[in-house]
Formats: C-alpha cells, sequence, structure tokens
C-alpha cells in the first residue's frame, strides 16, 4: 500500500435542516483499505455518506473532504461520482418508469465520457450488465425493469451492488448494505465487493453487525456517535461492539463535561 | 355562427346515403346551437378563435408516411387529407372493413346501429362530423371472433378540412386491437370521432394517437359503449397545437363491464390541447380506472375535464380517475376539473388531480450514479409517462411509440432541464 491517501476528512461538520449532525469528523482513507463504521441509530452514518455524495440538503458547515487530491465540497452530485465515489444506499428509491438497462446505460456512459471514453455500444453494454447481474444473482429480467419497481429489500440492495461492479468506482461507501439480506444474498453481497478489491479501491463499510465483517475483513473499525468518530480500532473492535453494545459511549460523555452542559442545554 | 362553420356547412353535399337520417338531425341541432363563447362551460379554456382566423394551407398528396410498428401482425389502412388512399381488401375471418362510402346493405344497417350510439349528440364537433364526414371505416367483428392482426388507421394531413368517422362494432365474445394514428403538422381542420360498440363479453384494445401539432386544428371525439361483462383497454397519446380538443365517453350500459384508460398529454411551445372525459355508470358492477398524466412546457396550456357520473341503479361501481401534470416553467398551464357525479350509495369511487414536481429523491438517486442533472430530469419525465406506456396490451406498439416520443422529449429537453 502506497502512502498515498484516497480521502481524506478533516473536522468535518454539516447540518440538515438547521440540525447539526455531523460534528468535527476525521477520517483518512488510503488507496486499497477497508473501513468499517459502525455505531447507534441515529449517529450520522447516513449522513456522512450523503454528505459525501454532495446530497442537497445536507450543508457543510466546516471542515474538508478531500477525494483523490481533489476538494470535492464544491462538485456537484453526478461531478462526484464520476470522480469515483460511489455510494450504495440503505434505501434505495423506486423509479417506475425508467427502466434499470436505461439508467445504468446512461450511468456507464457518463462515467466513460469523464474519462475521455466513448459510450458503449449497446451490445457490450448488455453484455456487461447481464454480467454483472449474474454476479449479483439477480436475474437479467431485472434489467428490464424500473429502477427497483417491486424489487424486494434485498433484491435492492443486490441492485446496488450490480451498480458498483458496473461503475468501478474508486471509492465505494456501502451503507448498510447487509441489513435485510439472507445469509446466501449476503455472500453475494461480500463477494461482489471482495471480486472488486484490487489494491487501488477503497471501501467504507456501514454496519451494524460483525457477521458482514466476517466476509468483508476490515482493516480499520470506528465508532461514529453523536457525529464524529469517537473510537477506532482494528476488525477485533467489531466483535468487541458486539459484545458490548454502546452503552459505553454515554459513560464516555458523562465524562466529557462540555459534552453534558451542551446536552442540558439544548 | 361562425364563419368556419357557415362555409364548412355550404361546401357539404347533403348526399342521400345511409346515414342521410343522422346526418339530418345533426344538421337541424346544429343549427340549433349557439356557437361557444368564453362563457361556454364546455370550451371555456378553449378558444375557437383559429377557425375562423387562420389561413388554412392548400392540401397536396406530397407527404411522409410514417414508419409502422415492427414485431406485430398489421393491418393498415392510411387516409391522406380525409381520403382512404387504397382498396380495403382484408381476408381475416369473423372482420369485416368497409369504406364508409361503398358498404353494402348488411353493412349499411350495421352502420345506422352503430352510428350516434356512443356518442352523445351534445359535442358541438361531434355534430359537424356527423354532417361532414363521408370517409371513414365501419369495422365489423363477428361474435366469438378474435382478430390477431392490429387494425392501424393512419390518418395523416397537410391542409384543407378533412371529416372522418369510424364505426367499430365487436359482437358478443369478439377480440379485437384498433390504432387510430393522426399526424400533420400544417394548417388544418380535422374533425376525426370514432364510435366503438361493445358487445357481450367483448374485449377491445385502442389506441389513440393523436400526433397532430403546429398549426393543425384538431377536433376529435371517441366514444364506447360496453354491453355486458366486456372490456376496454385503452390509451390515448395527444401533441398539442394551436387547437386540439379530444373528447371521451365511456358508456357502461351493461353490468360488470371494466374499462381502462391511459391518457397522455406532451406539450410545448404555444400549444394547447383540450382533453374533455366522460364516464356513465349506467349499470351495476361496472369498473372504470382513468390515469391521466401530462407534462407541459413552454407556456403550453392543458385543459383536463374528468368526468365520472354514476347513476342511481349503477351500485357496486368501482371508478378512479387520477390526473397528474408536470408543469416545466411558470408559464406552462394546466387546468384540470374533476367532476363526481354519484347517485347510487354502495360505490367505490377516487378522483384526485394534482401538480406535481419531480421527484427530489429519484433525482438525486440518478445524479449519484453520474448522471447529469439534464439527462436525469429528462429520465424522470419520460419514466412519468412511460409508466402509462409501459401498460399497452401489445409490447411492440410500446417500444415503437417510445421511439416516437423519445423524438418529442427531445424538443422538450432544453426546458426539462430548467428547475420544474
Ligand atoms: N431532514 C432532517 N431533519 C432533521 N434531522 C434529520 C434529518 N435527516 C436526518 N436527521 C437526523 O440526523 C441524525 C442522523 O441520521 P442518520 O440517518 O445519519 O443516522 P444513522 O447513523 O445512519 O442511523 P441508522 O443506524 O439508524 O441508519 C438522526 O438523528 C436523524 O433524525
Ligand atoms: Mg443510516
Amino acid at each position: 500500500m502506497t502512502s498515498k491517501q484516497l480521502l481524506t476528512v478533516k473536522g468535518l461538520q454539516a447540518k440538515v435542516d438547521e440540525k447539526d449532525i455531523l460534528k468535527g469528523l476525521d477520517l483518512d482513507v488510503k488507496p486499497g483499505e477497508v473501513h468499517a463504521i459502525m455505531g447507534p441509530n441515529g449517529a450520522g452514518k447516513s449522513t456522512f455518506g450523503y454528505v459525501l455524495s454532495g446530497r442537497d440538503g445536507y450543508e457543510i458547515t466546516g471542515g474538508e473532504v478531500v477525494l483523490d487530491g481533489k476538494d470535492i465540497t464544491e462538485m456537484d452530485i453526478e461531478e462526484r461520482a464520476r470522480a469515483g465515489l460511489f455510494l450504495a444506499f440503505q434505501y434505495p428509491v423506486e423509479i417506475p418508469g425508467v427502466s434499470n438497462l436505461e439508467f445504468l446505460k446512461a450511468a456507464v456512459d457518463a462515467h466513460r465520457e469523464a474519462q475521455g471514453l466513448e459510450p458503449l455500444s449497446s451490445k457490450d453494454f448488455l453484455k456487461e450488465a447481464r454480467e454483472a447481474s449474474k454476479k449479483v444473482n439477480l436475474p437479467a429480467e431485472f434489467l428490464k425493469r424500473g429502477v427497483n419497481e417491486g424489487f424486494s429489500g434485498g433484491e435492492k440492495k443486490r441492485n446496488e451492488i450490480m451498480q458498483m461492479l458496473l461503475l468501478k468506482p474508486k471509492l465505494c461507501i456501502l451503507d448498510e448494505s447487509d441489513s435485510g439480506l439472507d445469509i446466501d444474498a449476503l455472500q453475494v453481497v461480500a463477494e461482489g465487493v471482495n471480486s472488486m478489491r484490487d489494491g487501488e479501491r477503497s471501501f467504507i463499510v456501514v454496519t451494524h453487525y460483525q457477521r458482514l465483517l466476517d466476509y468483508i475483513k476490515p482493516d480499520y473499525v470506528h465508532v461514529l456517535s453523536d457525529g464524529k468518530i469517537v473510537k477506532s480500532g482494528d476488525a477485533s473492535l467489531a466483535l468487541e461492539l458486539e459484545a458490548q453494545g454502546y452503552s459505553w459511549l454515554a459513560e464516555m460523555r458523562e465524562a466529557d463535561p462540555e459534552e453534558m452542559h451542551r446536552e442540558v442545554s439544548e | 355562427m361562425s364563419f368556419w362553420l357557415d362555409q364548412a356547412l355550404a361546401q357539404a353535399e347533403l348526399s342521400n346515403d345511409c346515414l342521410a337520417e343522422h346526418r339530418a338531425k345533426s344538421l337541424e341541432a346544429l343549427r340549433a346551437t349557439p356557437w361557444p363563447t368564453r362563457k361556454t362551460e364546455a370550451w371555456r379554456y378553449t378558444p375557437l378563435l383559429s377557425l375562423d382566423n387562420s389561413v388554412i394551407d392548400e392540401p397536396n398528396d406530397n407527404i411522409d408516411y410514417p414508419g409502422s410498428p415492427e414485431g406485430v401482425e398489421l393491418i393498415e389502412l392510411f387516409f391522406v387529407n380525409g381520403k382512404l388512399q387504397s382498396n380495403i381488401n382484408v381476408a381475416v375471418e369473423g372482420l369485416t372493413i368497409a369504406s364508409l362510402d361503398n358498404l353494402n346493405d348488411e353493412q349499411q344497417a350495421v352502420a345506422k346501429t352503430v352510428c350516434q350510439s356512443a356518442k352523445p349528440s351534445r359535442h358541438l364537433f361531434g355534430m359537424v362530423n356527423d354532417v361532414l364526414a363521408k370517409q371513414g371505416v365501419l369495422i365489423s367483428v363477428a361474435d366469438g371472433s378474435d382478430i390477431k392482426p392490429i387494425i392501424r388507421l393512419v390518418h395523416l394531413q397537410n391542409g384543407g378540412q378533412s371529416h372522418v368517422r369510424h364505426l367499430i362494432k365487436l359482437g358478443q365474445g369478439a377480440k379485437v386491437s384498433v390504432i387510430e394514428e393522426y399526424r400533420g403538422e400544417q394548417s388544418f381542420v380535422a374533425t376525426s370521432f370514432s364510435e366503438f360498440d361493445l358487445g357481450d363479453d367483448a374485449v377491445l384494445n385502442h389506441y389513440r394517437f393523436g400526433l397532430q401539432t403546429g398549426a393543425a386544428k384538431a377536433l376529435a371525439g371517441c366514444h364506447f359503449n360496453l354491453a355486458n361483462r366486456s372490456q376496454m383497454h385503452s390509451t390515448l397519446v395527444s401533441f398539442g397545437s394551436v387547437l386540439s380538443r379530444l373528447d371521451v365517453d365511456i358508456n357502461h350500459a351493461g353490468e360488470h363491464a371494466l374499462a381502462t384508460q391511459n391518457a397522455i398529454y406532451l406539450l410545448a411551445d404555444k400549444e394547447l390541447f383540450d382533453l374533455h372525459s366522460n364516464v356513465e355508470h349506467m349499470q351495476p358492477h361496472g369498473t372504470t380506472e382513468e390515469n391521466v398524466r401530462g407534462i407541459i412546457g413552454d407556456s403550453a396550456k392543458a385543459v383536463f375535464n374528468g368526468r365520472i357520473h354514476i347513476h342511481r341503479y349503477a351500485q357496486k361501481t368501482l371508478a378512479e380517475l387520477n390526473n397528474r401534470n408536470l408543469l416545466l416553467t411558470p408559464k406552462a398551464e394546466i387546468n384540470t376539473k374533476p367532476e363526481l357525479e354519484i347517485y347510487a350509495d354502495d360505490v367505490k369511487c377516487a378522483h384526485g388531480a394534482t401538480v406535481a414536481e419531480l421527484d427530489n429523491k429519484a433525482l438525486y438517486y440518478l445524479r449519484s450514479r453520474g448522471v447529469s442533472e439534464q439527462d436525469a430530469r429528462i429520465m424522470l419525465n419520460f419514466g412519468f409517462i412511460n409508466e402509462l406506456i409501459e401498460q399497452m396490451p401489445a409490447e411492440p406498439l410500446c417500444e415503437w411509440l417510445q421511439g416516437e416520443l423519445r423524438t418529442r422529449f427531445g424538443d422538450l429537453r432544453t426546458q426539462l432541464s430548467v428547475e420544474g
């Protein structure tokens, strides 16, 4: 591994609807690394992904985000995607009437255009799409359906992974891609991720369960709580959390008088 | 009366064909009907000035024929400037197609029963069409016949006046699919009315592609009579033009009938499109489902009036009407008016109209995959319409129509990137 950073997040603060959610988040990801982010409900894990992706309404109020040497905070959503950022959503939306295939081709061609490449021929694209759908165990008919239209929870998650396979991003953020999956589907997702590990591509895996990390071995595990990374460690931290839960976070906060006062005044 | 109407009637020769009585009746009624003004409810948002004020182009035979849908067996008839182009030569068992100006005795008898059976007399241009339409076809499907090829009636016009009437009769348990397609963008006047009379247990798949645009003045109607347990599935696609009006009537004349109707309108420039839809539930256990969706760009104007009338004896009726509109610019306009009249107590009825914006979550999702905002907006708008297209029973038609509509969306492209 090189010492170069793929993603540098420093003191990131962000608010949604006038509410501060991220409160000074630091994270460094080097090429090829897998980082797991765990933490209680409402901690800001999904928000972190949205902020990185540039979603409207998620306003950065402080700190910096550098992806592959470029400050991305002023980029449009689609520019960030083309720069190699990919967010697999916790709750993918259904878009009836827009065919999966048409959408995927537009996405792939937009990525290619950004790299100075010609659009794929329909034939070549179809071949790639079929292979990708096979990898995530989605029947090829799903390509013809509306985007996520009528897909089960697990099928939607697999569709996200399929998109990741097709778009070949530099940084993949998986937001609870394991929740709602049956055991086989969990392996499919994990295999999808592992097949893309090439020593350069990096992953941020948001999860509540140690189980996924049995399949996708993280280099680092972080605990995100109240908008900050409050603890980091190696893979063993996930096991610890599984055993202990998050009650220790409250104790930690109590020990921090500044934090305590803020909570009282809120 | 209007100058246009005076002239049109003056030029009409009152021939003595089998529909002469029908014509005479309508002519009388027409003479007694005041020409609409802005105060006439049915024409409130749709001025008829262009009929009197515009110069009509000279029609000519130099006309481009549109491509045919592939992968589906078709019986195609072309009308150019209101005239049937070739002899009808159909050898399909159970199917009769005959030109209205060339009917044998038996066919004349059928034509007389279908004409004015589904179309109520109140439609102004329906009466005009009654009086003036000499061209058109009678389609008759024998009891129990399931007609495989789709009948495609293509109407191309580049000038002048045309008045076309189609009369379609489905015998008991008969099945047939009919496409009505209308094209042209020059300055012309077209009245195009069709009536469908469905026997017990008959099934009709109906498509009406009203693709006239530009300076065309298109005044049209589609009218359906449903007998016991009959079914109709209709898809209407309409562009707008300087004057474009479509009246639809669906009459549940028998019990347990089913009507589904999906209507789409796509308007740009200063175009106008006015859809008046009327459903009469006269018998119990009828079902109607209407989905009406429009995209309106530039300073175009759409009018939708959707009436459902549930008569006193029409218990157990299920009726749903939904109208959704996307306005692409602040100058685009929709006048939508739902009208529910219910006189039976045991019915389920829903009626709604919305002016929607694009789904922001969907827009974000597409962009997060690298698709530009403009392309994402086009995709979502197209998807909004495509949802209804994909419900069309004949799959090859979907692909063909999607191709046609993509061109239209290409025209709307620059506006689609503007915040809705
Ligand atoms: N639009 C909004 N307005 C106000 N608060 C919001 C909004 N969106 C999110 N939040 C709040 O931000 C906090 C962080 O939410 P987020 O979805 O990032 O949590 P999470 O860590 O992903 O939780 P989970 O584990 O349940 O998925 C929550 O308290 C949530 O209620
Ligand atoms: Mg979350």
